[in-house]
């Protein structure tokens, strides 16, 4: 076939039309964005490539050369899905885009000379119809975008000053609290939801998540809450720029993260945690702690224990009683850059919480790589280290 | 039901036409088709033609057949009757040659399905006219649309060798002798050298230059918009000298046709010379005469109407109709190789499938109908 350009943007359009269209449905079943920024992904590429490189290469293409180039848009189309951070799987997303290559080879070679006689004869324009595609995908496009806004959780302005909580969050939003003072705690109970620029205080625990996935605390603090500051239970959610004064007492952690192992991974970033027994921790999680600052703790200043799996990178650690960073009871943690300085020996005696930098315990295993440590590191009861430098 | 469209010709080129036009709707009583043999075999002509060269492969690939739709290709049809995807993969590495068997198979289904024969008149037609509402063809009519498709005006025989009692035209049935003489260099050229050293036969090959090696007639891109519209947009003296080179003859590459050759040549078989010499046999593989001059039907037309000419070729618009007698309510159009000026490669199938569908989407869309 020699395609014109017309012919090759209109035949990618049609061919593109059904699996845009699975996909679309595949979100809202899924109810996941992923299969339909995959599309989008997909369709980019080819639209691009036909304009810019097809065209001025290819005045013929032969059949078998459809091969090579589905190749091609496979590897450009991942690429841009990895560096887009679009969380297509990559098993489906490699089956939706072979389904989509082959579709679109039974269409152009099959369906659509059948469908427009003369499909061959003008280079793969479509006449009518594909005026008519032309101008319907940018519509598509327009209507997706809207749907996707439209979806978007509504945001709820907070007027600033105090209000009395407990505010319980039981539904997609965003809070914007401007600064607001919320006391008696937050309860988060639904997935997709934003709370940014709010101080907590008082409450037994800060801010409650439960049974959520794609939770964001953005610029949070909390402060005089009794046990924990953030407690996150069955739930995936990110952490940022958080700052959390925990009480001296044994119990109280500063961030808690577990029961989430099958959960997509949590992350806590930029928190300054002060205070409590633990400041940062989790049981059977999949977690991320980078570039937290966690000081003045009395039990653990990091711990990820429980068989959980976690990233403990770039934070700094000060003045923590018994234990530094803590990787325990099966675990496996992989813990880099950091700095442990004035930890000190726990006044009860125990040879485990001796003020170590890193202590591993109780069958975990943790990789230590480029790490500062003013106590050093130490292994009990089968802890191991696979120390990477 | 009276015809609501004629076809003048009922070879090859009128047959895909008339293919054209069931696909687009019109039953058979819709459309004449006037046509000079007795039987209403529309490849019977070719059939003589393919016969007396021994061609035993087209040179056209899947597309090459007279079905309206391009898929689904003989390769296709072949695929599926072997169960095998070998005719496929060749198709999509531009590989595939079906058979004449399997080309000419496809032609007598073709025919029964479309009702053909139903269709098919035999009369001679020696003028068209163009009158109010339409066209005369030998004062039958009027027809709102008419689509000539004459064929080739007559086999091609050098005047020198014309009064030769050694000569016969390579498209008319023949044997060969121990010396023979093959002038040309076409496709037709190259599978008589091949004939002939089967045969056992010395060959001379009679050639004025060396023929261009491409798979089909013209460049792949001229068979499709993209080639088609700078050939479209040429000026009319550069477009007639761009058809000149383009018929210049050419066969395809491949060892098939090179290694009989080669092997002939080492053993004193085969050989190029600039006139048939001794040669007790002179097959003139020189195709057919060129140029609208040469059919009575089309000199006619042309003189008759003042149509527009370029060199040997009638000027077309791009869809092949004739542009001062074709207008919102009436179209004549040429298909087959007077087609050229539209499509250089008009006297392929593909080509006459490309004036057929424009012919019919005009019948279809004449409102007047």
């Amino acid at each position: 076939m020699s395609y014109t350009l017309r012919g090759r943007l209109e035949t990618r359009l049609a061919t593109a039309a059904l699996p845009v269209l699975a996909a679309a449905l595949l979100s809202l079943a899924l109810r996941e964005w992923w299969p339909l920024q995959l599309a989008a992904t997909m369709l980019a590429v080819g639209l691009v490539l036909d304009a810019a490189v097809y065209h001025r290469l290819l005045a013929y293409q032969p059949g078998w050369v459809a091969l090579p180039l589905g190749l091609v848009e496979l590897g450009l189309t991942m690429a841009l899905v990895l560096r887009l951070d679009v969380a297509a799987p990559l098993g489906p997303a490699l089956w939706f885009f072979l389904a989509s290559w082959l579709l679109a080879q039974v269409l152009g070679h099959a369906l659509l000379p059948l469908l427009h006689l003369t499909y061959g004869d003008d280079g793969g324009e479509l006449g009518r119809g594909g005026r008519a595609l032309s101008a319907a995908a940018p519509a598509a496009l327009v209507l997706v975008l809207g749907i996707a806004w439209a979806a978007q959780p509504p945001t709820v302005r907070l007027e600033g000053g105090t209000i009395q909580g407990p505010l319980v969050l039981d539904r997609p939003q965003v809070v914007d609290g401007g600064g607001t003072v919320v006391r008696g705690g937050i309860l988060i109970t639904s997935d997709d939801v934003t709370v940014r620029d709010v101080t907590v205080f008082g409450g037994e625990i800060g801010i409650e998540v439960r049974d959520s996935e794609d939770v964001l605390l953005e610029r949070v603090r909390v402060g005089g809450a009794s046990l924990d500051g953030i407690n996150a239970r069955r739930s995936s959610l990110t952490v940022r720029d958080c700052e959390i004064d925990s009480p001296d007492v044994g119990g109280a952690q500063g961030i808690d993260i577990s029961f989430a192992m099958m959960l997509p991974p949590s992350v806590v970033e930029d928190c300054s945690v002060r205070g409590g027994g633990e400041g940062i921790v989790s049981h059977l999680a999949h977690v991320d702690f980078r570039r937290n600052h966690v000081s003045a703790t009395s039990l653990r200043a990091i711990a990820v224990t429980e068989m959980s799996m976690g990233s403990v990178a770039r934070n700094v650690v000060e003045d923590a009683t018994g234990v530094g960073i803590f990787c325990g009871d099966w675990s496996h943690c992989a813990i880099r850059e950091n700095s442990v300085t004035g930890t000190r020996a726990d006044p009860s005696g125990n040879p485990t919480r001796a003020g170590h930098g890193v202590v591993s315990h109780y069958y975990a295993v943790a990789e230590l790589d480029d790490n500062q440590l003013d106590r050093g590191a130490a292994a009990f009861i089968h802890g191991r280290f696979d120390d990477l430098r | 039901m009276s015809p609501r469209c004629a076809i003048v010709g009922a070879g090859l080129g009128g047959f895909v036409a008339y293919a054209a036009l069931r696909h687009a709707g019109l039953e058979p009583a819709e459309i004449a088709v006037l046509g000079e043999r007795p039987d209403a075999d529309p490849a019977a002509a070719w059939r003589v033609r393919a016969a007396a060269i021994r061609q035993q492969r087209m040179r056209s690939e899947s597309d090459g057949h007279c079905a309206p739709t391009s898929f689904p290709g003989l390769a296709v049809r072949e695929a599926v009757r072997n169960g095998s995807p070998g005719p496929l993969l060749l198709s999509a590495c531009d590989r595939y040659r079906p058979s004449v068997a399997e080309f000419l198979s496809h032609v007598d289904e073709l025919r029964d399905r479309s009702g053909w024969d139903e269709s098919v008149r035999q009369n001679r037609i020696e003028r068209v006219a163009a009158v109010a509402g339409g066209f005369e063809l030998d004062g039958r009519g009027p027809f709102r649309h008419v689509l000539v498709a004459p064929g080739h005006p007559g086999l091609a025989v050098p005047a020198e060798l014309a009064g030769d009692a050694r000569t016969v035209h390579a498209y008319e049935p023949h044997d060969y002798a121990a010396r023979v003489a093959v002038v040309g260099a076409g496709m037709a050229a190259a599978t008589e050298w091949l004939n002939a050293l089967a045969a056992g036969a010395e060959v001379v090959s009679v050639r004025r230059r060396e023929p261009a090696r491409r798979p089909l007639n013209v460049a792949r891109p001229l068979f499709s918009k993209r080639g088609l519209a700078g050939f479209h947009a040429t000026p009319r003296a550069p477009r007639a000298e761009l058809l000149r080179r383009l018929g210049a003859p050419s066969y395809p590459p491949g060892r098939s046709w090179d290694a009989p050759v080669e092997r002939a040549a080492r053993e004193g078989r085969f050989r190029v010379a600039a006139d048939p010499g001794g040669a007790e046999q002179v097959i003139c593989a020189t195709g057919f005469r060129r140029g609208f001059e040469h059919d009575p039907l089309l000199r006619r037309l042309v003189e008759e109407h003042g149509l527009e000419t370029e060199g040997r070729w009638i000027v077309l618009a791009d869809d092949s109709t004739v542009p001062r007698l074709t207008d919102g309510t009436r179209t004549l159009a040429l298909a087959g190789v007077p087609a050229q000026w539209a499509y250089p490669a008009a006297d392929t199938l593909v080509g006459m499938k490309y004036v057929a569908r424009r012919f019919a989407r005009r019948v279809v869309a004449c409102p007047t109908r």
